[in-house]
C-alpha cells in the first residue's frame, strides 16, 4: 500500500506539469488582455505597453512559460496582475472558507443521500422509493442560483431562521443555507447511486446465503449489503467532494461566501493569469488527492483489491 | 419629457436631503454594501468606483468637489493660478496628520505625484498627472525628478504644467492623486494596498477579502471627527441578496435589483426609501466610423437612430429608472443643451433615410453584429434593438464577450457596432466631448467609435483652451450639435441612480457623480445615523 501511495504521489509531478502547460497555453491564446482589463474603460496605449513589457506579457509563449515554471519550482505562484497581492496568500486566506463549505455540503450529501438511498432500496416501488427518486431528481436538476435564492427568501428573509448571507464570525448558522444549496446536487446523486447499487447487491447469492444462515436483516444490510454496494458510491463521493471544492462559485456569490471559486471566476474575467494558474493547480491537486483517497478506500471495502501485487 | 423626469429625480433627491435637517448625532456603524471586493486600496492603482468609494474615506487630495460639483479645497487651503495659466500654487492646511501620526506636508504631495509617474509603480492613471512639466521625461527615465513640481516650503506646493489646461484642478480630484506617506508606501511596496495609510476621516482597520472591510473614525481628522464611529463594508456580489439584507435592516443602503424596481416602487414602505438622482453618464451603441457600411454614410447612422424607441427601452427594460438620451451630454452636466432634440422614434423617417443611404428596406445591407459585454441588461437592450432594426429589414447578429476580451476587441476597432457606457471622470463637457470624440483619442483613449471630424477637432481645441465659461459652453453646444447630427453613436439613455436608504441615514449629499451603490463622492464624514 505504501509503495502504491508513493507511486501515486509521484504521478502528481507529470500531472501538475501537464496542468500548468495546458492552462498556461489556454491563457496565452485566450481573447483579451489582462493589462487592458485592469485599466478600466480608458487606457493610455503607452502605459499599457509599458506594463505589458514589465509583466513579461510581450514575450513569446515558451519564455513566459519557462519563467513561470522557474518561479513555481521555487514555490512562488506570483502576484495577481490586478490586485498586486501574492497568489499564495490569496489562496491560503480563502481556502478555509472553501473547505468549510465543501465539507459541510459533503457531510450533508453523504448523510442525507445515503440514508435516502438505503430507504428507497429497501422498499422498492414503495411511496418512499418514489419520494426519494423525485426529491433527488429535484436536487440534481434545480439550478443553484434558484435554490439558493429560494432558501434565502424563505428561511432567512421570511422566517429569519438563518442569516441571509456572509461568512459572519465563522458560526454554524451562516454555513447551513449555503451548505444545503451546494450539497443538494451531490445529495441527489449519492441517493440515486446508493439506491441502485444496493438494489443490485440485495439480489446477490451471498445475501441469500446470509439470510439462510439466519442473520438479522439489519446485519445483513449493513455488513454485507452496504459494504459491497459502497464501491460505486465511494467513487461518486470522491469526485463529488472535489466538485464541491472547485465548483462553488455560484453558491459563494449568492451567499457572499469568501471562497476560492468566486475568486477564480473573477480572475478569469479579468485575465488575471497568475491567480487562474494558482487556483487551477490547487484544484488539480484536490482531484488527484480525492482519487487517491478513493483508491485506498477500495482496498478496505473490497479486500480482493491489492495495488501492490504484480499482475 | 426627459426634462420633466430630471426635475422629478432632482426633487426626489432634494426632498430626501431636506429631511436630514436635524441635529447630527455621533456614533454608530454604517453598514455599506459593495458589489465586489475592492481590487486595491492603493490610490495609484485605482481605476474602479468600488475602490474609489473606500479610498476616498481613507485619503485626501489637494482639492475635491462640493455638493454642486464645483472645485473646493481639500487639503489645500487655497490656491493661485499664474497669469499664463501654467503654474498653480497651493497653500496647504496646517496640522494635517497621516493616520500613523506624522504631519502631511508639501513634500508628501511631491513624493505622491512622483510615485504615480514612476514606471515601477505601474500606475494605470498616470494620465491624470502627466501634464506636469517634465513628467514625460521622468516617466521615460530621463530625469530623476519631475521638473514641474516645486516644494516652496512645508506648506506651499507649486505645480507647473507643460501646457495650460483648464481642467487641471479636476484631474487633481482623482483618486490616483490622493496623498500617501512615502515611507509607508515604500515599506510595504505592492502590499501597500493591504496597509493603506492616509489623512482621511476614516482609518483602515481590517479587511477579510470577499467578505468585509472595516474603517473607523479618525478622531484627529483635520476637519473634526466624523459622526460615524465605523464603516462596515460588506461585500455582497448578488443584487437580490443585497436587497434582502436591506429589507432585513442589515444595510444602511442598497441598490435595487434588476427586475425589482416596479415591485419596490409599489411597496408602500420601501417606495418611501428610494432616493433617485441623475448620474453623469450616457449609454450608447457606437458605430465603427472607419469601416463600411457606416463609414461615410451619415444617413445610414441617422436611420439607425430613428429606428430605435429609446422611451420603450427606458420604460420596459430599465423599468422607467433612466432618462432617454437626446445627445452626448447628460442633463446635469454643465453645458447640457436642453434644446437639442436628438433622434426620436420615427420608423418612417428611418426607412426613408435607409433608402437614401443606399439600402431601401434593408436590401443589400451586409450581415453585421452588435457586440456587448456580458450582462442581462445589455442583452435585453441588444435584443430590442435587433427587433427594431428587423422592422427596417436589417438583420443584425448579437455577440457577447466578457469585459477583458470585449474591451480589447473594441480598442482594436474589431467591431462594427458595439455598446459602451460612459460615466464622467469629472463634471465637465470636455470629459464627454473631447475625450470621446476628438480624433487624437481614437482607440483606447476613449473614442471607440473612431469618429474623426476636423471641424469638431478644431472647435474642441478652441473650447478646451478657453477659460471663459460662456464661450466654452457655446462652443461645446455647437460641437455637440454637429456630433449628434453626424451620429457616430445611437444615443440610448442617460444613467440615473435609484438607491434605497434606511430612514435613519441622515446627512446625504449625493451628486451626479455618485454611482447608485458606491456613492463614492458622498463624504461619509457628513453622514450620521438617527437611531
Amino acid at each position: 500500500m505504501l509503495r502504491f501511495m508513493v507511486r501515486r504521489l509521484f504521478t502528481l509531478i507529470p500531472v501538475m506539469f501537464g496542468v500548468t502547460l495546458v492552462i498556461f497555453f489556454l491563457s496565452y491564446i485566450s481573447l483579451g488582455d489582462p493589462v487592458r482589463a485592469m485599466m478600466g474603460q480608458r487606457g493610455d496605449p503607452e502605459v499599457i505597453a509599458q506594463i505589458r513589457q514589465d509583466y513579461g506579457l510581450d514575450l513569446p509563449f515558451y519564455q513566459q512559460y519557462t519563467r513561470y515554471l522557474g518561479n513555481l519550482l521555487q514555490g512562488d505562484l506570483g502576484r495577481s496582475y490586478r490586485l498586486q497581492r501574492r497568489v499564495s496568500e490569496m489562496i491560503i486566506e480563502r481556502l478555509p472558507a472553501t473547505l468549510r463549505l465543501a465539507t459541510a455540503a459533503m457531510l450533508l450529501a453523504v448523510v442525507c443521500g445515503c440514508t435516502a438511498g438505503i430507504l428507497a432500496a429497501l422498499r422498492p416501488s414503495s411511496w418512499i422509493d418514489h419520494l426519494v427518486m423525485v426529491v433527488s431528481l429535484f436536487g440534481i436538476s434545480t439550478p443553484v442560483f434558484w435554490s439558493g435564492l429560494m432558501l434565502i427568501l424563505l428561511f432567512a428573509s421570511q422566517w429569519r431562521w438563518f442569516p441571509i448571507s456572509g461568512y459572519g464570525d465563522g458560526g454554524l448558522w451562516h454555513l447551513i443555507l449555503p451548505a444545503i444549496t451546494l450539497g443538494a446536487l451531490q445529495t441527489g446523486y449519492i441517493a440515486r447511486m446508493t439506491r441502485s447499487s444496493l438494489r443490485d447487491v440485495m439480489h446477490q447469492d451471498y445475501m441469500q446465503t446470509a439470510r439462510a444462515k439466519g442473520l438479522r436483516e439489519h446485519i445483513i444490510i449493513c455488513k454485507h449489503g452496504l459494504k459491497n454496494a459502497a464501491i460505486p458510491v465511494v467513487t461518486v463521493m470522491g469526485i463529488s467532494f472535489a466538485d464541491l471544492l472547485t465548483g462553488a462559485p455560484l453558491t459563494e456569490t449568492i451567499f457572499a461566501w469568501p471562497g476560492i471559486g468566486r475568486m477564480m471566476v473573477s480572475a478569469v474575467g479579468n485575465r488575471d493569469f497568475p491567480v487562474v494558474m494558482g487556483c487551477t493547480l490547487v484544484f488539480a491537486l484536490v482531484y488527484v488527492m480525492a482519487n487517491l483517497v478513493v483508491d485506498m478506500l477500495y482496498t478496505w471495502l473490497d479486500p480482493r483489491i491489492r495495488y501492490d501485487q504484480k499482475a | 419629457m426627459p426634462m420633466r423626469r430630471v426635475v422629478i429625480l432632482l426633487l426626489s433627491c432634494c426632498l430626501f436631503g431636506l429631511s436630514a435637517a436635524a441635529a447630527p448625532k455621533t456614533g454608530g456603524t454604517y453598514r455599506f454594501p459593495l458589489a465586489t471586493d475592492p481590487p486595491t486600496l492603493d490610490p495609484a492603482q485605482i481605476t474602479d468606483t468600488t475602490s474609489h468609494s473606500v479610498a476616498s474615506e481613507i485619503f485626501n487630495g489637494l482639492v475635491t468637489y462640493d455638493e454642486k460639483l464645483k472645485i473646493t479645497p481639500d487639503l489645500a487651503e487655497r490656491w493661485e493660478v499664474s497669469p499664463d495659466k501654467r503654474t498653480y500654487t497651493f497653500y496647504l492646511k496646517k496640522g494635517v496628520k497621516f493616520h500613523h501620526g506624522r504631519e502631511c506636508t508639501a513634500h508628501d504631495f511631491r513624493d505622491t505625484f512622483e510615485r504615480v509617474l514612476n514606471p515601477a509603480t505601474h500606475s494605470p492613471r498616470t494620465g491624470f498627472i502627466d501634464r506636469l512639466k517634465g513628467a514625460k521625461a521622468y516617466m521615460q527615465g530621463q530625469a530623476d525628478h519631475v521638473e514641474g513640481i516645486t516644494v516652496v516650503d512645508d506648506h506651499t506646493l507649486q505645480l507647473t504644467l507643460a501646457q495650460p489646461f483648464n481642467l487641471f484642478l479636476h484631474l487633481l480630484t482623482y483618486t490616483s492623486n490622493y496623498v500617501v506617506p512615502k515611507e509607508v508606501a515604500e515599506q510595504y511596496g505592492k502590499d501597500f494596498t493591504s496597509h493603506p495609510v492616509g489623512t482621511g476621516p476614516f482609518r483602515f482597520v481590517s479587511w477579510k477579502h470577499d467578505d468585509h472591510l472595516i474603517l473607523e473614525a479618525n478622531h484627529a481628522y483635520v476637519a473634526g471627527r466624523p459622526y460615524l464611529d465605523r464603516i462596515h463594508y460588506r461585500i455582497l456580489p448578488e443584487e437580490v441578496t443585497r436587497l434582502e439584507e436591506f429589507k432585513a435592516g442589515n444595510l444602511e443602503h442598497s441598490d435595487i435589483a434588476t427586475g425589482q424596481f416596479a415591485s419596490v416602487k409599489n411597496d408602500p414602505k420601501l417606495s418611501k426609501l428610494i432616493v433617485s438622482y441623475p448620474n453623469l453618464g450616457t449609454y450608447a451603441l457606437r458605430f465603427n466610423m472607419e469601416k463600411a457600411p457606416f463609414k461615410g454614410n451619415r444617413k445610414l447612422r441617422q436611420a439607425f437612430n430613428y429606428a430605435i424607441d429609446r422611451q420603450a427601452i427606458a420604460d420596459i427594460i430599465l423599468e422607467g429608472r433612466v432618462i432617454p438620451a437626446t445627445g452626448v451630454l447628460p442633463p446635469t452636466m454643465p453645458g447640457y443643451n436642453p434644446q437639442l432634440q436628438g433622434y426620436h422614434y420615427d420608423p418612417q423617417r428611418a426607412q426613408q433615410l435607409l433608402a437614401e443611404a443606399g439600402y431601401p428596406k434593408g436590401v443589400g445591407f451586409p450581415q453585421i453584429d452588435l457586440y456587448f459585454n456580458t450582462s442581462d441588461t445589455h442583452q435585453k437592450i441588444a435584443e430590442l434593438v435587433q427587433a427594431y432594426l428587423q422592422q427596417l429589414g436589417i438583420q443584425i447578429g448579437l455577440r457577447t464577450l466578457d469585459w477583458a476580451a470585449y474591451i480589447k476587441l473594441v480598442d482594436d476597432g474589431g467591431t462594427l457596432l458595439h455598446r459602451m457606457g460612459w460615466i464622467a471622470d469629472y463634471p465637465d463637457p470636455e470629459n464627454f466631448l473631447t475625450v470621446l470624440h476628438h480624433s487624437r483619442n481614437i482607440g483606447p483613449a476613449g473614442n471607440s467609435a473612431r469618429y474623426s471630424n476636423p471641424k469638431v477637432d478644431a472647435l474642441l481645441d478652441r473650447a478646451d483652451a478657453t477659460d471663459d465659461w460662456d464661450e466654452r459652453k457655446r462652443l461645446y453646444q455647437e460641437v455637440e450639435r454637429i456630433i449628434v447630427d453626424d451620429a457616430p453613436w445611437i444615443y440610448v439613455y442617460y444613467y440615473s441612480a435609484n438607491t434605497l436608504f434606511q430612514p435613519s441615514v441622515k446627512g446625504l449629499r449625493l451628486t451626479g457623480m455618485d454611482p447608485q451603490m458606491d456613492i463614492g463622492l458622498q463624504p461619509m464624514r457628513l453622514i450620521w445615523l438617527d437611531q
